[in-house]
């Protein structure tokens, strides 16, 4: 039994009423001392074994009050009868506890329990020369789990801080918890194990009128009662125990006060969590002999299960002690099988005639808050560009996207979108993903990689291309830049720069080629400097010779060293100027100073979707699904399919005659876009659904990229309950005279 | 913790053998990454020759950690740092933990991720 309490007299609340507790108690012993229960009924152990005496402490609920010290001001609430304990933030405000603190320690051997198997295991550790630590509970260390690793979870008593500690070795020493009841009427108070009694009337508590089920128990005055345990009576405290004979003759005997000795069973709710380097030594190790199997009564106080819900549940067809756990949720509570589990066993080991194995227990074997569970847990690191701060001075509202804060918007993103299609524009796509491919097998690996013939790219030049998996279907998209015979720049979407890191690596060590692959995502800025005025801004800033489409060099662009590439993913001219991160912001100020007088102005991600889809340029993973081969996009060209072999090329030769009834279309209809994601209808079925979907100031009317999924494709259908034109695309500029102007 | 300053140098890719020869000049600390990538911390200029591929790299930013703050790294770092190059998460963030054999050590962590490392600690 745990106290460690106050060392003089006091008084705390309980249920708003004070109670007065004498020095060393715990909190549920000064309420079995004042002759009430800390809990709402249930058999008591005060060693922390059961939930029976679970209450909220000072604002923190399922507290095992046995093993809280009573001290002056302590606020305690019993949690209601009927259910777990209310959490309405409104009606009564929680203060946020501090995050708690975590602290770490390496070890060889951790041992729990301080009994005499523990101490002498850990003795027998040092002595072989390894370092120990030993947690003991009575000694006020919380061990709350068992991870794998092994990792040891350990709540620091009296801080806010909770012990991380990795060890090579883990010793379960947790000795034995005692037997609880499962008969009718086991939910009543008054009902102590043998231990609770023993430290209670050691304590000073009186237990009047106390009778005992099973051996009697020393120091303990109390009549010791024979026979099988049948019953207990009363309404809320046990008034009598029925017990039987062996012919099944009843007695009932008057009492207050019940004293269960009925046996022992493991304290195994640690060893029960992890069988990686975790050895169960002493009591904890022990076969103990199971409880008779339950007839009648709650099994599990923790959930609530009654032994009447196992037998519907093994009428069920649920004959496994983890099946049975799942379909009842006996077991699934505070104690995690540390009440049931004996029973559990017995149960099925009567039906079966083979005891079955305990079921695993799950962390945390002790109750622990959200603050102390959550420590040191941090959330996803999202990356922020170099010119973050320039985006916030421009009024930038900021989102992420693909790992990184990017802004959507600066404000007014049909203003952004003209500045685009009128003037000049800035975007920040630093996020994308780059890298480069250098080596005398350059050629070949970026050959088998990508399904467009690479070998046709002059240096100087550059290419869109798709990424295909074998099965054929689209993962990546981007460009392939060719600066000399053995060396390329690729890049990927933001989204999907990782992935195909991870792919190019995977592959080029299968293949065993002689290429260098260096990533540069995050050492290189980018800066897509695009709309009709673009040209003109980069030459007064350092861009003497315009670039044709889809060539690309190497410029200082106001000083700053950059790769000049001309594409278009805009449908205007567009050079994405690739240039070394810590020369970004010099670079967009730059840029948007030299563009004032050509009315330039940023451009966020919402502007740019919009901008694209006019175009008709589909996003990875926003336009595709996991199984779009380019056929499904119409993007047949973008695969030489005379070429030697690439990646996905048996996929698709494989298919290409076959019938496909999926397609990515153009649609358009007059007003307003519909949302994304809305049904494509057609004669009463729904066909499809809209992937991107926009109201183009440009075009007047709402255009969008949607999903047929069944042929022959229609050329008109519904969309929100309007008809729609399914259309080629681009919605813009369908020549691509602006793009290469 | 005191800000994160920039850390240039090279980045360089090559075969694992090829990297081994290289010869670095005093004073670049050399953080061998993965066994075909290194960076070279304080170095300007890339080594070259047949399959080495070294390019300027303006990326990373980091400190040199005092024994107080490389013990608040530690803190904050789930795995046991060792003497050499540490690569994981500290305080779930990417990051690089170089630790010399004189018991200097280097933070080191992508631009981009400046922000949310310098935040957490």
């Amino acid at each position: 039994m745990s106290s460690g309490g106050s060392s003089e007299r006091g008084t705390f609340l309980l249920d708003g009423e004070v109670h007065v507790y004498e020095p060393g108690d715990s909190v549920a012993m000064a309420v079995v001392r004042a002759g009430d229960h800390p809990g709402r009924g249930g058999t008591l152990c005060l060693a922390g074994d059961c939930g029976n005496c679970l209450g909220e402490v000072d604002g923190t609920a399922y507290v095992r009050t046995c093993l809280t010290p009573a001290r002056p001001g302590l606020a305690v609430r019993r949690h209601p009868a009927d259910g777990p304990p209310p959490w309405d933030p409104a009606a009564r405000p929680v203060q946020p506890a501090p995050p708690g603190e975590v602290r770490r320690l390496e070890t060889e051997v951790v041992v729990i329990g301080g009994g005499p198997a523990g101490r002498a295991a850990a003795d027998e550790a040092r002595a072989a020369g390894s370092a120990v630590a030993l947690f003991d509970g009575a000694e006020g260390h919380e061990v709350v789990g068992i991870f794998p690793g092994p990792t040891v979870i350990v709540r620091i008593p009296g801080e806010q801080a909770m012990l991380h500690v990795r060890a090579a070795r883990v010793i379960v020493a947790t000795g034995a918890a005692e037997l609880h009841p499962v008969c009718p009427g086991n939910r009543l108070a008054g009902l102590l194990t043998a231990r609770a009694a023993a430290g209670l009337v050691s304590s000073g508590i009186s237990l009047p009128d106390a009778v005992v089920v099973g051996p009697a128990i020393p120091g303990v005055e109390a009549q010791s009662l024979e026979g099988r345990l049948v019953r207990f009576e009363g309404e809320a405290r046990v008034t009598a125990v029925v017990t039987a004979d062996a012919g099944g003759r009843e007695t009932r005997h008057a009492c207050s006060t019940v004293i269960l000795n009925l046996g022992r069973a493991p304290r195994d709710v640690l060893a029960r969590m992890s069988d990686e380097a975790v050895t169960v030594i002493g009591s904890a190790a022990e076969t103990f002999p199971l409880p008779p199997p339950p007839t009648a009564g709650v099994i599990c106080p923790c959930a609530g299960t009654t032994v009447e819900d196992l037998e519907g549940a093994w009428a069920r067809g649920f004959h496994e002690v983890e099946l049975l756990k799942r379909a009842t949720l006996c077991g699934t509570g505070t104690c995690q099988g540390g009440a049931c589990l004996p029973h559990l066993r017995s149960f099925v080991a009567a039906r079966t005639g083979a005891i079955p194995d305990p079921f695993t227990a799950r962390p945390a074997s002790r109750q622990i808050t959200l603050g102390e569970a959550a420590a040191d847990v941090h959330l996803d690191a999202f990356r922020r560009t170099a010119l973050h701060d320039e985006h916030l001075a421009a009024g930038a509202l900021m989102d992420r996207f693909g790992g990184w804060w990017r802004p959507w918007h600066y404000g007014d993103h049909l203003a952004e979108h003209r500045a685009v299609r009128e003037r000049v524009s800035l975007g920040d796509v630093s996020t994308l993903g780059k890298f480069i491919a250098e080596g005398p097998d350059a050629v070949e690996f970026l050959q088998r990689l990508y399904p467009t013939d690479v070998s046709t790219i002059r240096p100087g030049r550059s290419r869109y291309a798709l990424l295909l998996n074998e099965r054929g279907h689209v993962i990546d998209d981007g460009m392939i830049v060719r600066e000399s015979d053995d060396r390329f720049v690729l890049t990927f979407t933001t989204g999907g720069a990782g992935n195909a890191e991870m792919w190019m690596r995977d592959w080029l060590e299968t293949w065993a080629l002689d290429v260098r692959l260096m990533d540069r995502t995050m050492s290189l800025g980018a800066i897509n400097v695009t709309g009709p005025r673009a040209p003109e801004l980069l030459g007064r800033v350092g861009l003497a010779a315009p670039l044709r489409f889809l060539e690309h060099a190497r410029v200082p662009i106001a000083g700053v060293p950059c790769h000049v590439m001309r594409l278009s993913f805009t449908g205007e001219a567009s050079y994405e100027l690739h240039h070394p991160v810590d020369r970004s912001v010099e670079l967009w100020q730059a840029l948007m100073g030299a563009g004032q007088e050509l009315g330039i102005a940023p451009h966020g991600l919402q502007a740019l979707f919009a901008l694209r889809l006019e175009k008709g340029h589909v996003i990875i993973g926003m336009d595709t699904e996991l199984d779009t081969t380019p056929r499904r996009l119409g993007m047949d060209w973008a695969v030489a399919v005379d070429k030697s072999d690439f990646l996905g090329r048996v996929a698709l030769a494989r298919t290409s005659s076959l019938p496909d009834h999926r397609r990515l279309v153009g649609l358009t209809m007059p007003g307003e876009a519909p949302v994304e994601g809305s049904p494509i209808w057609s004669e009463g079925d729904v066909i499809g659904h809209v992937t991107s979907s926009f109201t183009s100031p440009t075009l007047g009317r709402a255009v969008m990229l949607g999903w047929l999924k069944r042929s022959p494709f229609p050329g008109a259908v519904e969309i929100a309950g309007r008809p729609a034109a399914v259309t080629s695309t681009p919605f813009y500029d369908p020549e691509g005279t602006r793009a290469r102007a | 913790m005191r800000a994160l300053e920039p850390m240039p140098g090279v980045r360089v890719v090559g075969h694992a053998d090829a990297l081994d020869r290289l010869a670095f000049p005093g004073g670049v600390t050399v953080l061998r990454i993965a066994p075909d990538e290194l960076i070279a911390v304080g170095m300007a200029d890339g080594p070259t020759g047949y399959a080495i591929l070294g390019e300027a790299e303006t990326g990373f930013v980091g400190r040199w950690l005092d024994a107080g703050e490389l013990a608040a790294v530690r803190r904050h770092v789930e795995w046991p740092l060792h003497d050499g190059l540490n690569q994981g998460l500290v305080a779930g963030v990417p990051a690089r933990v170089w630790i010399g054999d004189d018991g200097r050590a280097l933070l080191l962590v992508a631009g981009a991720y400046a922000h949310e490392l310098e935040a957490r600690l």
